[in-house]
């Protein structure tokens, strides 16, 4: 019996899949590396860390569950995180930590090119939204900041390229990862010249570019012997969690079909042939194959928010019981009128990408009365995110005809949020059971690439999803009155953002020492 | 005393009017505890000022001083007991009167140490327990040389759980995870056992197992074990430090402990790895 493996390397940790043909799960693992902030803007990762990690967590999936039922490893398909910037030396050897996509050290860099002739031409080419995330501006930090980095740097590569190198000694990036640099052009899928010079480095500082269903190279002797697997491992570049979490949600190429995901940040994608353009920059359009597009925006505020809002008024009766605290605090707030009686909440804690772009944005409560009790919060809380991601939905829709929505993660997959998803946004709602919506896309993608299925076209089939939330059209007048208001305070408040965040810089205390 | 060489000072004041020149600012060896009885006092902790209510600790460790800023002792009361404790491998530990284990007067020692946090709000059990060593001292009934040495036990205990629990919320488990992250790698040679992690967050050794398998997807030596590769796999990767060093600085007792474990993970031996890496210098 043949199986297919998936590897996604998230945020928080890495998540091995063992699918069989049929894309059933035979059995999942995740193990978890950390990511330092050595400074308030750096947010940072261990490369060996996520390596040893992902090995680690390899090796015990391969014992548990597929060497003792005798299956045959037929492919190993990565996923990972998108924007991460590595920078090795001549050997290979990681010069310093992994940047994450959350680092935000490049705020200057991106906020100057976002506003030049130069940063417009090269969103409308590369694709990706001109902000401190983008590895295009963070290579320009380590030019302009950290010359002796520069200086030794050989190449600079994504984290799963890295991960990829170590195992087969091939340096490769797949279509999806490499349009998420802001260096990819998307239309001719060459590195852009512009970019490059932007950055001040050349194509053979960057991984080979390879299409998503590439072999990278052969496992290495000495992997092949510790995890008991044959020479003929297929190793998958595979494609981004972006891409996969589109794909795996059934969404099919040109559909009027759209797919939220909601973890701790969250994002609303839709796939087609053609590029969403857009004179304010908002979209971001990455590429999964030749001519598909997986388009949408991203958001910094999603179930952290609400985890947040838990540890700070929930009851926790055990200690560090967070699950239970939230569906404590979410079965309070199903018994708060739609529309909290009119009590908004801006979840901008984080600052905001889609589709306000503002950094400086900050959260607030609006509308409060003094009826307004505790259980209010909690409604108004859950309410103003899925606002959030509404308003990326709406700004979506002005390009692109949405019907019906897919959610996946594991905010947006709690029933009370998908069912206020539905009203918020007048769709009928999928859920993807049980709600790892990545990891099937990248089983999909290596299905296809075996001959399974016979082109990523026909995969949305596959991926039903029965689940549904219907909306209901009484409840939806009532979110839509709230979210004018939502969507008219997130833009009015743009100088007062700014001014409080200045305020908040000035007087902010410095970072006790541990 | 000389029953109880570890006892350094066992006192109580009561302050009825303000006192110059009575509070000078001091070092010391030992480790020294004053409760707050009645009153409000701003005492100089390291350099930092704190400020005690009625109810509060302060915990001084060996060799920080502390004192008042112009020396003025504040009307009021409070108890304290000063206590000898022998050093090992750089922490205080409980000495030879303790009736702990080796193993648990270890985690006591090196938890006290790294908290290290000199403030304790509301915790009126160390008044209580300084009364109680106060009283058996001046009746000396049957037994009390062992009443004695286990409240003295029963106290080091308390401070070291209630100083947990004031350092880390119950609420943030990644947070706290973090944090515990960085002191284990502060001293990754040391040889880290799953009741010093967990005392050093606050949790039992149960709840903190479970809760490291739930969120990290490994068992806490098994995650141990992860960022000791990751530092080692570091370290090969330069030319300057020998394979038996890496070994002992990122905590494997011996470089052959070592070399198992690391071409159990990885299929290749230290010195293996190292020669792919280096060959192009």
């Amino acid at each position: 019996m043949e199986c297919i493996i998936t590897i996604e390397l998230g945020t928080n940790g890495v998540r091995v899949f063992a699918y069989d043909l049929h894309g059933c799960i035979i059995g999942s693992m995740k193990g978890h590396y950390p990511t330092f902030h050595t400074e308030p803007d750096h947010s940072e990762q261990d490369p060996e860390q996520i390596f040893i990690t992902t090995l680690y967590v390899l090796k015990n999936i391969l014992n548990e569950y597929i060497h003792p039922k005798k299956y045959k490893v037929a492919s190993i398909c990565f996923c990972a995180s998108m924007h991460s910037v590595l920078a090795v030396d001549k050997n290979g050897n990681p010069i310093g930590n992994a940047i994450t996509w959350a680092d935000n050290r490049a705020k200057r860099e991106a906020q100057e090119l976002r506003d030049s002739q130069l940063g417009k031409k090269l969103y409308e080419l590369t694709g990706t939204p001109i902000h401190p995330m983008s590895p295009l501006v963070k290579i320009a930090w380590i030019r302009n900041r950290d010359a002796d980095r520069f200086r030794l740097t050989s190449k600079f590569l994504s984290i799963k390229s890295y991960v990829i190198q170590q195992l087969t000694g091939e340096y490769m990036i797949d279509y999806s990862i490499a349009s998420a640099t802001g260096l990819l052009n998307i239309h001719t899928v060459h590195w852009e010249d512009d970019a490059l010079q932007y950055a001040g480095i050349t194509a053979n500082q960057l991984a080979e570019l390879v299409p998503v269903f590439t072999k990278a190279g052969k496992l290495k002797n000495a992997y092949q012997q510790s995890l008991r697997l044959s020479a003929d491992t297929k190793i998958l570049i595979g494609s981004s969690d972006g891409c996969m979490a589109t794909l795996g949600d059934g969404i099919k190429k040109g559909e009027e079909k759209a797919s939220i995901t909601i973890e701790d940040s969250g994002a609303v994608r839709v796939m087609g042939p053609n590029i969403l353009k857009d004179e304010q920059m908002r979209f971001f359009n990455y590429l999964l194959t030749d001519n598909c597009y997986v388009s949408g925006g991203p958001t910094n505020n999603g179930g952290n928010i609400f985890e947040w809002f838990t540890r700070q008024f929930g009851e926790f009766t055990n200690p560090f019981d967070m699950e239970s605290s939230i569906e404590q605090l979410m079965d309070e707030a199903a018994n708060v009128p739609r529309g909290s009686d009119g009590l908004l909440f801006l979840p901008y804690l984080l600052g905001e990408r889609a589709p306000i772009w503002n950094a400086n944005a900050r959260g607030a409560y609006f509308g409060l009365n003094i009826k307004h009790e505790r259980r209010h919060f909690i409604r108004a809380t859950i309410e103003g995110i899925l606002y959030e991601i509404y308003s990326i939905g709406k700004m979506l829709s002005e390009r692109q005809t949405i019907n019906s929505l897919a959610v996946n993660g594991s905010f947006g997959t709690i029933p009370f949020c998908s069912q206020l998803i539905a009203d918020i946004f007048s769709k009928p709602v999928q859920v993807r059971q049980p709600f790892h919506s990545v990891s099937f896309g990248a089983y999909l993608l290596s299905a296809t690439e075996m001959g399974i299925y016979t082109s990523l076209d026909n995969v949305a089939a596959v991926a039903e999803m029965p689940n549904v939330f219907k909306p209901n059209e009484q409840h939806h007048t009532i979110y839509a009155d709230y979210f004018c208001i939502f969507e008219r305070l997130s833009a009015k408040l743009f100088d007062e953002f700014e001014a409080i965040g200045n305020l908040q810089q000035k007087y902010a205390h410095p970072i006790k020492p541990l | 005393m000389h029953l109880f060489p570890h006892i350094l000072e066992l006192g109580m004041k009561k302050n009825g009017s303000i006192q110059l020149n009575m509070f000078p600012t001091t070092i010391m060896e030992g480790l020294r505890i004053y409760h707050i009885i009645e009153g409000r006092f701003e005492w100089h902790i390291n350099h930092q000022p704190y400020v005690f209510y009625p109810g509060d600790v302060a915990l001084i460790m060996p060799d920080i001083p502390f004192g008042c800023d112009n020396d003025v002792l504040k009307i009021g009361s409070f108890t304290w007991i000063h206590l000898a404790l022998p050093k090992k491998d750089g922490h205080i530990q409980p000495g030879k009167w303790s009736g702990l284990s080796d193993t648990e007067a270890a985690a006591i020692g090196k938890i006290l140490s790294l908290n290290n946090l000199p403030a304790l709000s509301r915790f009126n059990e160390v008044g209580r327990i300084i009364k109680c060593i106060y009283t058996e001292l001046s009746e000396k009934e049957v037994a009390f040389q062992a009443r004695v040495n286990h409240q003295i036990d029963e106290l080091l205990i308390q401070i070291t759980r209630k100083m947990t629990q004031q350092t880390h919320s119950t609420r943030d488990f990644p947070k706290t995870f973090t944090e515990l992250e960085v002191l284990l790698r502060r001293d990754l040679a040391h040889q880290w056992t799953v009741e010093e992690m967990a005392g050093l967050v606050g949790m039992g050794t149960t709840l903190f197992t479970e809760k490291v398998k739930s969120y990290s997807g490994f068992s806490p030596i098994n995650y141990l074990i992860n960022i000791r590769i990751s530092e080692a796999i570091k370290l090969l990767k330069r030319a300057d430090i020998t394979v038996t060093n890496i070994a002992l600085d990122t905590g494997f007792y011996s470089s052959q402990h070592f070399s198992t474990t690391f071409k159990k993970l990885t299929g290749y031996r230290p010195s293996e790895f190292r020669k792919n890496h280096l060959r192009n210098i």
